[in-house]
């Protein structure tokens, strides 16, 4: 209604019905804030996706693969390497829970995370001056025992807090397991040395040819530092307790790798090789055997079948692929032969538990096999090895003692990595230890500046049930495959077997993910809301705003949220903006709240002598 | 005297894989027409409707609408939650009025009494409006071919004044008109006024299109192309009604999806250039009519031989887009095979990807 041409005195121009001003962008019609209709409130409430939660060092997959969606590389890269100081590597040699937990795999395919994160650390290899800036320094001095996944992973996370860290490695070049226990054809020397680098380019200084014990004395490490990371690693090799293997042309595992990766190994195998064990290690000794000249290789593990061993199955499918033969169910009792082996002794064998106990039961009353090689590899696991360290701080299994936050007794020396983990059920993988190492050093930083070292209580809500979300949004889409050199020619190379995602498959692997639980900007919410109350003054997680005065409770943003951070919330659990039945319309007064107030005053600005 | 030439406004084409029910959403316009504050009911199909459209118009726009929820529910004690000009009309003259406002807003611009650019003027009429009381008016407008956007929001009954049938409202529908009994057990016998295609047909140099809310970025696309079109045009849009369907709001948005993919409300394209229908929109998979009709408690009353009636009806539908019917359906349209059906696997969906 207009008002044109009417006079109203002065002292009456309230903002009265009839008169109402018109409605605004930002502030809607408050004249009706409806929001004293509801009952359920919707909320935005990210959850852990399940691959962040399955990570070993808890990496913000989702994050990093919604930043390589919309072509952020770099973002993406800055925002791994909060957790992953070395992408390249775990891009090629992890064995991904990550993609066992993702929950695309429930509807198509899991999406290729290994791929992309070695997309996103091509990448940062090739960036000139790395996106980690040391941090501020402390004064502070740590020394860090070992080279390996979780020694570097502590070192960099401490170096990040502004700690003054020393590297202490006992073999002449570092990296630890990355360089001695992977083999070229999977992580190039040359990506290990660069991500080193940067690990120099933050302050670290690693000291080579330096072994606890020896050249460096427990005493010493107390004195010289503040605090101290052990992250020693398993190095001894177990053996299968057979006769005669210590006799000519049996190899132990790890040293066999470690040696042909530190550039020392003296080894020449003949024909015909065999692998004692079923786990990462002899698949990898298997496949390395090939390339050092082997022609056939057995692999013989004491598991009934190939599902039962303990190695990452896409490994084992190419493993096949190269020709390793499988014999199951057998144990090696002897090695025979004339100072050297020519053959092994095999009586059928049964295994059952887990990966770390060792309960075998064989059937030597069974006619035993003959089995002709030139060679043997053993790889059943490692063990620790630690002479150098104080009878109070080791326990019983032969391994270090220490409280479930990695800390020895009540001293600055921590534990971190395989040697922290063994026993524990968690599989000694490179990631489980760079997890490892990044959450000693925190605690190591709590420790140091005398904080209470407290278990987290927060519970994780995380979304392993795809009606959580609104499935009607992702249509299906197979999972790009990375290339694979041919079977024929990769065995006689050390050329690296998986290839790169070119820049537009890792785009439109991105693309594939559901994003679980979490916000990521999709802006559904925003369009089909019907009112509209939600705001969206930036597109960005976080920055959506449901204004409460209005939403009415109708929940259709909640059913059409494709990932499922949105969650309805009983008007109930609120203090604040809560509904109230007894104003006239609204929380908020609203523009009636306001007429009323100016009523009130009416009295007061009317003339006194009319 | 020189005559100044109509500048027109051109909205660009939203990015829209995937006919629109893609995971992440192109970047929309910022600028609200329709601001909350309003008093239809919570999850409001002709609402989310309404918003989508004067989003894709965007600032330079003026709201025509007859009586109907959009503007009974909206605009009383005279306080609306539209940011741009509006008008409401008298229910039967919404092609009168909206042809009225194009033909001056033309003659100002040619005596040069308006600067600046043509408005998009939409018209969002209700099915009411524009399949019973008014369709001779907006039949008029297209005739005439005036530079507007005719929407038809088809919330399929007549809302506002309490659920009563409309021509729009489809068989077995149950409205205050159209009550079940045990004389009419189906509640509404009669079939719904194909609208949409009889405006096509008759004003065949019209940008004519069916949309549903299932789908906003194609919906909005629509809505542009409309106003991008020289000449009328006329939209007709699926509008879930939350009180007259009687289902749970959050599901406004889903039935809109569940609609198409049941093919009760195909959705096409009349191209005025090549006087030909576009069918060319697949919905993400095929589903039994019952999927639709389960969620809704109008329909509450059919049995089985009800169902497979509106089963034939979408398979008519289908054939009619082109669509080769797979088994499953054509199976859904005997109504022996449905006489189980809240046992049997027909509830489930027949996911039918195409």
């Amino acid at each position: 209604m207009s008002t044109k041409n009417t006079h109203i005195p002065e002292w009456l121009t309230v903002p009265f019905a009839g008169i109402t001003p018109a409605p605004s962008q930002e502030k809607g019609q408050d004249l009706f804030p409806t929001g004293n209709w509801r009952s359920i409130r919707p909320v935005y409430r990210d959850k852990l996706p399940p691959c962040n939660n399955a990570c070993g060092t808890n990496e913000k997959i989702q994050g990093y693969l919604d930043l390589v969606k919309r072509g952020k590389y770099l973002d993406a890269y800055a925002l791994i390497k909060e957790d992953m100081p070395f992408p390249s590597v775990t891009g090629r040699v992890c064995y991904h829970p990550c993609e066992q937990a993702c929950n695309r795999g429930k509807y198509d395919e899991a999406i290729s995370i290994r791929a992309v994160e070695r997309f996103l650390g091509d990448l940062g290899q090739a960036l000139t001056n790395d996106v980690v800036k040391p941090g501020k320094p402390n004064g502070k001095k740590v020394a860090v025992v070992g080279s390996g996944p979780a020694g570097h992973s502590a070192a960099y996370q401490l170096a990040r807090l502004g700690y003054k860290v020393t590297i202490l490695e006992k073999s002449p070049k570092a990296g630890g397991l990355n360089r001695g226990g992977i083999p070229d054809w999977v992580l190039p020397q040359n990506i290990l040395d660069r991500e080193i680098e940067r690990l120099e380019q933050l302050g670290v200084e690693i000291k080579t040819g330096v072994e606890v014990g020896k050249d460096v004395s427990w005493d010493s490490l107390k004195k010289d530092y503040d605090a101290c990371v052990l992250a020693v690693g398993l190095i001894e090799p177990n053996s299968v307790k057979a006769e005669g293997e210590d006799k000519k042309g049996v190899l132990y595992g790890l040293p066999f790798l470690r040696d042909i990766g530190m550039g020392t190994s003296k080894v020449k195998l003949g024909a015909r090789v065999a692998v004692i064990g079923g786990g990462n290690t002899a698949i990898d000794c298997a496949r390395e055997a090939l390339r050092q000249g082997a022609a056939e290789v057995t692999m013989i593990t004491v598991e009934g079948n190939a599902k039962e061993m303990p190695a990452s199955p896409e490994d084992l499918h190419d493993m096949l692929e190269e020709g390793v033969e499988l014999m199951h169910g057998r144990a090696v009792t002897a090695v025979l032969g004339n100072g050297k082996a020519e053959a092994l002794q095999l009586h059928k064998a049964r295994f059952q538990g887990a990966i770390n106990a060792s309960p075998i039961t064989v059937d030597r009353e069974a006619p035993a096999e003959r089995f002709a090689v030139d060679n043997v590899i053993i790889a059943v696991g490692q063990r620790a090895s630690l002479n150098w360290l104080p009878a109070e701080f080791k326990n019983e299994r032969g391994t270090i003692k220490m409280d479930k936050f990695g800390r020895l007794g009540d001293t600055n020396f921590f534990a971190a990595g395989d040697i922290a983990q063994v026993g524990s059920g968690q599989p000694l993988m490179v990631v489980n230890a760079v997890g490892d190492g990044k959450r000693v050093a925190f605690n190591l930083d709590k420790v140091i500046r005398g904080e209470k070292l407290e278990p987290r209580t927060i519970p994780v809500d995380v979304i392993f049930d795809l009606n959580r979300m609104n499935m009607t949004y992702f249509p299906h889409f197979p999972r790009v495959q990375q290339e694979m050199l041919s079977t024929k020619t990769r065995t006689k190379t050390q050329d690296e077997v998986i290839q790169a995602f070119t820049e537009e498959q890792a785009v439109e692997e991105a693309n594939r993910c559901f994003s679980c639980g979490t916000c990521n900007a999709c802006d559904n919410c925003y369009l089909v809301c019907p009112e509209p109350c939600i705001a969206r003054p930036e597109r960005s997680n976080g920055l959506y705003k449901i204004l409460v005065d209005y939403c009415k409770g109708c929940r259709v943003c909640i059913e059409e949220c494709p990932t499922g951070c949105l969650e309805g919330v009983p008007e109930l659990d609120f203090d604040t903006g809560v509904v109230r039945m007894d104003t006239a319309f609204a929380i908020s007064p609203g523009l009636h709240g306001r007429q009323a107030q100016e009523l009130k005053n009416l009295g007061d600005r009317a003339p006194k002598n009319i | 005297m020189a005559t100044i030439e109509v500048q027109r406004q051109l909205l660009p084409i939203l990015d829209s894989p995937n006919q629109g029910a893609r995971f992440y959403n192109p970047e929309l316009p910022s600028s609200e027409p329709f601001v909350p504050g309003h008093r239809t009911c919570a999850g409001c199909g002709p609402s989310i409707q309404y918003r989508m459209t004067s989003k894709a118009a965007g600032d330079n726009t003026i709201l025509v609408g007859p009586t109907g929820c959009m503007y009974v529910a909206n605009s009383s004690y005279l306080c609306t939650p539209y940011n741009v000009p509006w008008a409401h009309t008298q229910i039967g003259s919404a092609g009168s009025f909206t042809a009225g406002v194009a033909a001056a807003y033309e003659a100002m611009i040619r005596k040069g009494k308006w600067k600046g650019k043509f408005p998009n003027i939409i018209c969002e009429a209700g099915d009411g409006s524009a399949s019973d009381i008014g369709l001779a008016s907006i039949s008029g407008a297209l005739y005439r071919n005036h530079d507007c956007l005719i929407i038809c929001y088809d919330n399929e009954q007549y809302a506002n004044t309490g659920i009563q049938a409309s021509s729009r409202t489809p068989y077995g529908g149950m409205t205050t008109f159209s009550p079940p009994g045990p004389e009419v057990p189906e509640g509404k016998k009669l079939y719904p006024k194909d609208l949409a295609r009889m405006m096509a047909a008759g004003h065949p140099h019209c940008y004519v299109a069916t949309a549903s809310v299932g789908y906003p970025i194609d919906l909005m696309n629509k809505v542009r192309k409309g106003l991008n079109h020289k000449g009328a045009a006329y939209l007709m849009i699926y509008t879930p009604c939350q009180k007259g369907f009687v289902y749970e709001t959050p599901r406004s948005i889903d039935l809109g999806r569940l609609v198409v993919e049941c093919g009760l409300y195909p959705m096409w394209e009349w191209n005025p250039e090549k006087r030909e229908f576009n069918y060319s929109f697949r919905p993400a998979s095929m589903r039994p009519v019952s999927e639709y009709l389960k969620l809704q408690g109008r329909f509450g009353h059919l049995h089985a031989e009800h169902i497979a009636n509106l089963q034939k009806f979408a398979n008519e539908q289908w054939k009619m887009m082109g669509v080769q019917l797979p088994e499953a359906l054509i199976q859904a349209a005997d109504a022996k095979n449905l006489t189980n059906m809240a046992a049997a696997a027909e509830a489930q969906a027949v996911a039918q990807t195409l």
